[in-house]
């Protein structure tokens, strides 16, 4: 390198772009973008507010500093018992399938440049669970659900893509044909539950309506060891995939390799959705409102993952929480309250008469 | 069917068809159950009255059961083609758009505020269709999503997903009530009573009685409104007294059978298929096509699961999810 003739000085920039703060460490610099710090900050509030809430409320009310302390082991050995045991685990749950979907919905989101195309709308979420009741209802053993789950995903994610030639330019097709194979795959649900016997029908019953009632620890542990292995992946996929947001032509002079990025893309929303919903069954409304509550806060046009990851944890328990106090002591499950606040929502998307759709 | 100089042919052909699978799949419905009573033996108690219990299963159980199979069958395929020309979407179906959700929801509120008679649940599940009929036409109306047929389906499925979630709501929060009303949330023509098809008869033929004079009208609609209002027509009240149409009969088969999804979009498809786009042969068609898939649905539903029962729109839904996928997936959506 030494021995490259002079080049001409780089211009000597000093000042950050506007919005950007440029935070240097010796040699090394790195450009921040402010808001998506400051509201990956505020949602990181947001989360441990809900959080502390969320431990503290319950058939046996605590404080939410008793509740907190007790997550840590302080306080009453009967505190630390009813936190740590019952509310912790549970909560963990939901940040962790909170944060897979709202990763999985962005991802997915971006690539069909539709914001309504959400593993949930397009039938992953359906796939999924007619494959963990698959396995629930035939083969009982613990990893099978997440295993099944991720068969199911695949295939409706194939079938959906598959059926309808891409994602892309064929716009709604796409989430229309996605919603055929869900309803294909929520009868095949309907099939089986209706084949079994009415105890493990019982034991099934979640997974078509999404609680977090039913989590299996396993499930749960794949999820959090996938879900820090999908996140940085994500992370580096969000670069292509703002690229991606131009035309295909556009994309591919900037040297994006459109069809490797498209698969992975892909690959990495099926991996995290059938992570989630093995755990927390088809709560897809999580996926379509977590990336767009990050993109509003975040406010710029690139792929907000960490930031839809973290609306999308908050958003989750948040909604468990509702569901466990609401009508207490009957609990509504997570996907039930999800549908109730989500639906509108979803309207107002469709029906704004001049709404730019693309994400 | 491409070829024009053989279409009355080939309509009289299909109704030949259609004709000799209605009396198969009545027969079907009658004979097959999910007990122990044979085909066979059903066929026998059908001629004489020797064997009791197979009479009685034949006559009591089987008999009403497809009559309302019958009834909710026509009332469906009738409403889903008409909603079709009235919205010129070929994706346009009743258990899709939200009217279904709208009638059953309705009735699960009825249910939860405290009435109880049947005859009311007609009514209340009529109310319930109307309603969401209009919101389908409040969409149809607005810029840019009227003439994208997908994005209906879209609205539709919002809407309906949304109010199955209030019915669960309510459902949860009243145990009490909550066996009576999971009917309205799945729907079955199973377990219903006998007077059930009696009492829903009138319904469906005061439906199809005010869709004969909008048959003309909205054929003149396919045109397209300028050429529909140029022929002396009102494409607005067609529109509008053809959702009405539509809300009484998906509201009294909604009343009858619970939500049924999915038929109102296989009946139109096949009858297009048959005898071409031409509403004035498919609506015809139509009623007796969709006696025949609710029929064979529920024939189907009975065997898959002996001694349980599947519901009817489990069936109905592995028809029509692929059907709807060929239908987006067609060169070019058909418009009508």
């Amino acid at each position: 390198m030494t021995a490259l003739p002079t080049l001409p000085t780089r211009p000597v920039v000093s000042e950050a772009p506007a919005g950007y703060a440029w935070w240097r460490f010796g040699r090394y610099s790195i450009l921040v973008h402010r808001r998506a710090w400051s509201s990956g900050f505020l949602l990181i509030a947001a989360m441990i507010i809900v959080s502390g809430i969320s431990l503290a409320s319950g058939a046996a009310g605590l404080s939410p500093w008793t509740a907190l302390a007790a997550a840590i082991g302080q306080g009453e050995p009967m505190h630390v018992f009813l936190v740590q045991e019952l509310r912790l685990q549970r909560l963990i749950a939901g940040l962790l399938t909170g944060a897979a979907l709202g990763v999985a919905g962005c991802l997915l989101q971006t690539l069909a440049r539709n914001r309504l195309a959400t593993p949930g709308i397009i039938g992953i979420d359906d796939g999924a669970t007619a494959f963990a009741v698959a396995s629930i209802v035939a083969i009982p053993t613990t990893l099978a659900p997440s295993a099944l789950a991720l068969t199911g995903a695949a295939t409706a994610a194939g079938l959906a893509f598959g059926l309808s030639g891409g994602a892309g330019a064929r716009g709604y097709r796409f989430i229309v044909v996605g919603i055929a194979v869900g309803a294909l795959f929520g009868a095949l649900t309907n099939l089986m539950l209706a084949r079994t016997d009415m105890d493990s029908a019982n034991q099934a019953y979640p997974w078509t309506v999404g609680s977090l009632n039913a989590r299996p620890a396993q499930a749960v542990w794949l999820l959090g060891i996938g879900l820090l292995a999908g996140l940085p992946v994500a992370k580096y996929l969000g670069r292509a995939l703002t690229l991606m947001r131009f035309s295909d032509s556009v994309a591919t002079g900037l040297g994006v390799p459109l069809k490797r990025m498209r698969v992975m893309t892909l690959l990495l929303t099926v991996f995290l959705t059938a992570l989630a919903v093995a755990v927390v069954g088809p709560v897809g409304l999580i996926a379509l409102a977590a990336p767009e509550v990050a993109r509003y806060l975040v406010g710029h046009q690139g792929v907000p993952v960490f930031n839809a990851a973290l609306a999308g944890a908050t958003l989750m328990s948040l909604a468990d929480w509702v569901g466990r106090t609401l009508m207490a002591p009957i609990e509504i499950p997570v996907g039930v309250i999800m549908a109730v606040i989500g639906g509108p929502y979803l309207l107002w998307i469709l029906l704004r008469p001049s709404a730019r759709r693309a994400p | 069917m491409s070829s024009s100089a053989s279409r009355p042919q080939v309509v009289k052909r299909s109704w030949l068809i259609c004709l000799t699978l209605v009396v198969l799949s009545v027969l079907a419905s009658l004979l097959i159950g999910a007990g122990d009573v044979s085909p066979g033996r059903s066929a026998q108690a059908l001629w004489s009255g020797a064997d009791s219990e197979a009479r009685f299963i034949v006559m009591e159980l089987r008999w009403p059961r497809t009559l309302l199979g019958a009834m909710v069958g026509m009332a469906l395929g009738a409403a889903g083609v008409i909603l079709q020309s009235a919205t010129r979407n070929p994706l346009a179906e009743p258990g899709l758009l939200g009217v279904s959700a709208g009638a059953s929801f309705a009735v699960v509120l009825a249910i939860s505020l405290g009435s109880s008679a049947a005859t009311l649940n007609l009514g209340v599940a009529v109310a319930g269709a109307l309603a969401g009929c209009f919101l389908v036409l409040l969409v149809t109306q607005l810029r840019g999503i009227g003439s994208d047929p997908v994005r209906l389906i879209l609205v539709g499925a919002a809407f309906t997903s949304m109010l199955m979630a209030i019915s669960t709501l309510i459902l949860l929060s009243d145990q009490r009530s909550a066996d009576e009303m999971r009917f309205w949330v799945i729907g079955a023509l199973a377990g219903r009573p006998t007077e059930t098809a009696y009492s829903s008869a009138p319904g469906v033929l005061l439906g199809l009685l005010l869709m004969l004079p909008l048959i003309r009208p909205l054929a003149a609609l396919a045109l397209g409104e300028r050429v529909a209002t140029g022929l002396g027509h009102h494409p607005q009240l067609t529109r509008m007294s053809a959702l009405v149409c539509v809300a009484i009969l998906v509201g009294t088969a909604t009343a009858a059978a619970g939500p049924i999804a999915f038929v109102g979009l296989i009946v139109p498809f096949v009858a297009r298929r048959l005898v071409g786009p031409d509403i004035r042969r498919t609506l015809w068609l139509s009623l007796l096509i969709g006696p025949i898939i609710i029929l064979f649905a529920d024939t189907i539903s009975r065997l898959v699961v002996k001694p349980y029962e599947l519901p009817i729109g489990v069936v109905t839904a592995f028809i029509g999810a692929p059907i709807l996928i060929a239908v987006v997936r067609g060169h070019r959506l058909p418009t009508l």
